[in-house]
């Protein structure tokens, strides 16, 4: 062995032992973050059920507990998204002036979701429509259509 | 037996009436809780109309509230179907547990209040220049992170108020470019505000943010001893040279002070004594911190009597209330969101991107890297409002007054739909909907 091999593996083992201390932490840190993520939402399906076709009247009507308008136009049907593209609040549709207005930050788009006045970035979203086997509406959230969608229930 | 007692309490305690020079700095060496004041400090630098006591009186307030904070904890149940009952039952059952809950509630609102109002002093002084950099960017982060403890606390209550707020502030963390989406995801963990949310705020409220701040007010409060304590003792310190210390001797222990450059203890004790210039910590400053814990603590029970914490109907995701505010410390970035949307064309940007992320983010970015950037002479540090700094005073006074005037604005005068109407204005009657 040559006497200048010495502090060179020295050195060597050091730079191991540091590195692997801070690869440790590394990975430890990386574990900590991935449990934050969440592998499993216990959250309600993006794809759900709605009423029969037959229950809702002509025009709009609001579901609160999917945050979203059914219009209806005779056997015609679309759905828009109640929430504002904005920040997130409910917008509320406004018969008389064929509006949806938004009470947060005062977002106002037409009854095609197209945005007229206010801060929203984007128009409200429309989602595809299906019919269940037993006769239900069936929205998917998780999709958009244009705003030339119809669908038609015979 | 009384001689006895009064020992005990002797040596459990501090002179409170040194008999001599060094029997008061006896007192404040060997107590654990005192030994992080010098044991002389310079009259002007406890003076009240320096430094108004801004930092004691926000480090008061998070006592008051780590205090009230774990006793609420112990009735408090978060849970999305039991936080909202828990928090009535504080109000109404729990034997003097409104009056916790308004003292939380009102010195958090102070906490926020006197911790901008401390950094304004800091920056009208210019003392947040040279050694002080450091402790300013300090500051800086132990400002958001009060900011974030009273966010995180606001969805607690699980009430309408609440839960409104935090859609609106989360959503505005959504809209930071690339990540927005996971920043967002990771917060609530999940899309909804739903339970993982309410455990994470409540972890972060109760843990994780307060043993933050405690660690940086730790660090805050020795760094202004290591930066040769309040800024307005400058001025008289400054003209000793440091090489009139003592040089080093070898085997002999120095104190931690008394080797940091710049103004040192030992730097200090070659001033001349007996002027009055300096003053014994115990009791001189001991009594004023007193004092003011005691203003404090006053203050915020006579609000807590005078005016409740608010607590609406149990959140409802399904209903926006009308207008939907944020916490009024987000209020002027609010009022910011609703009219920063940019359209150029096709192009479209999000008023949450411009008035939530990116104006903050500036002033957040200008404000730390100011001490590094500003050229005024070091002569003026320690002085309210010298002339030499006339126009960066103005420049920040004017941004402090903007906030100020939007938050009031959205206070006071946005109703419905984000209208405009004066305060003595009523707003008009909505229908209810659902």
């Amino acid at each position: 062995m040559s006497p200048v091999a010495e502090p060179e593996r020295r050195r060597f083992l050091q730079w191991i032992g540091q590195w692997s201390v801070v690869a440790a932490i590394a990975t430890q840190f990386g574990g900590v973050v991935r449990a934050f993520v969440p592998r499993v939402l216990y959250e309600p399906s993006k794809k759900f059920k709605l009423g029969k076709p037959a229950q809702y009247p002509e025009g709009v009507t609001f579901v609160p507990t999917h945050k979203l308008f059914v219009v209806r136009e005779r056997n015609q049907f679309h759905v828009i998204s109640a929430v504002c593209t904005h920040l997130g609040c409910t917008v509320e549709w406004k018969g008389e002036g064929r509006q949806f207005d938004c009470p947060c930050h005062g977002s106002k788009f037409r009854a095609d979701g197209q945005r007229f006045a206010g801060p929203a970035p984007r128009p409200l979203p429309w989602y595809p429509l299906s019919m269940s086997g037993d006769g239900f509406l069936v929205v998917d959230s998780a999709k958009t259509v244009p705003s030339t969608y119809r669908f038609a229930v015979v | 037996m009384r001689t006895r007692l009064t020992r005990l309490w002797r040596w459990l305690t501090w002179t409170w009436s040194p008999a001599s020079e060094r029997e008061a700095s006896t007192a404040i060496v060997e107590n654990l809780w005192l030994h992080w004041f010098p044991a002389k400090v310079d009259e002007e630098s406890f003076g009240w109309r320096y430094s108004f006591w801004l930092g004691a009186i926000s480090a008061f307030l998070f006592l008051i509230l780590t205090v009230t904070g774990i006793l609420l904890m112990f009735f408090y149940v978060p849970s999305t179907d039991k936080a909202y009952w828990s928090i009535k039952d504080i109000d109404c059952v729990v034997g003097f547990g409104w009056l916790l809950r308004n003292q939380h509630r009102w010195a958090a609102h102070l906490m926020v209040l006197v911790v901008f109002l401390h950094m304004l002093r800091v920056f009208f002084t210019g003392a947040y220049r040279a050694q002080r950099a450091v402790n300013w960017l300090v500051g800086l982060v132990l400002l958001l992170l009060t900011l974030l403890l009273s966010f995180t606390g606001y969805l607690l209550p699980w009430d309408q108020l609440a839960f409104w707020a935090v859609t609106v502030g989360t959503n505005i963390a959504k809209e930071v470019p690339v990540f927005g989406e996971s920043i967002r995801f990771v917060l609530l963990g999940g899309t909804e505000i739903g339970q993982s949310a309410l455990v994470r705020f409540y972890v972060l409220h109760v843990v994780v943010l307060p043993a933050a701040v405690l660690v940086l007010f730790a660090y805050h409060m020795w760094r202004v001893r290591r930066d040769g304590g309040l800024a307005v003792t400058d001025p008289a310190a400054a003209p000793l040279p440091v090489a009139s210390q003592t040089p080093p001797v070898e085997g002999k222990t120095y104190s931690l002070f008394g080797v940091t450059p710049g103004t040192s203890l030992e730097t200090r004790a070659a001033r001349p004594q007996g002027d009055g210039v300096a003053a014994a910590s115990s009791p001189h400053l001991l009594r004023r911190l007193i004092l003011v814990f005691l203003a404090v603590f006053t203050v915020t029970i006579i609000l807590s009597l005078i005016s409740g914490a608010p607590l609406e109907e149990a959140a409802n995701p399904s209903l926006t209330p009308n207008p939907a505010k944020a916490p009024w410390y987000f209020l002027w970035l609010q009022e910011l969101l609703a009219v920063t949307t940019i359209r150029y064309k096709q192009l479209t940007i999000s008023g949450g991107l411009v008035g939530g992320i990116l104006i903050p983010g500036v002033l957040l970015v200008a404000a730390a890297a100011w001490p590094f950037l500003d050229r005024t002479p070091l002569s003026t540090i320690g002085r309210w409002f010298p002339r030499e700094r006339r126009a960066q005073n103005a420049v920040f006074a004017l941004i402090a007054i903007a906030i100020a005037v939007l938050v009031l604005i959205g206070v006071l005068m946005r109703g419905p739909y984000w209208q405009l109407y004066w305060p003595w204005q009523a707003w008009p009657e909505l229908p209810r909907r659902l």
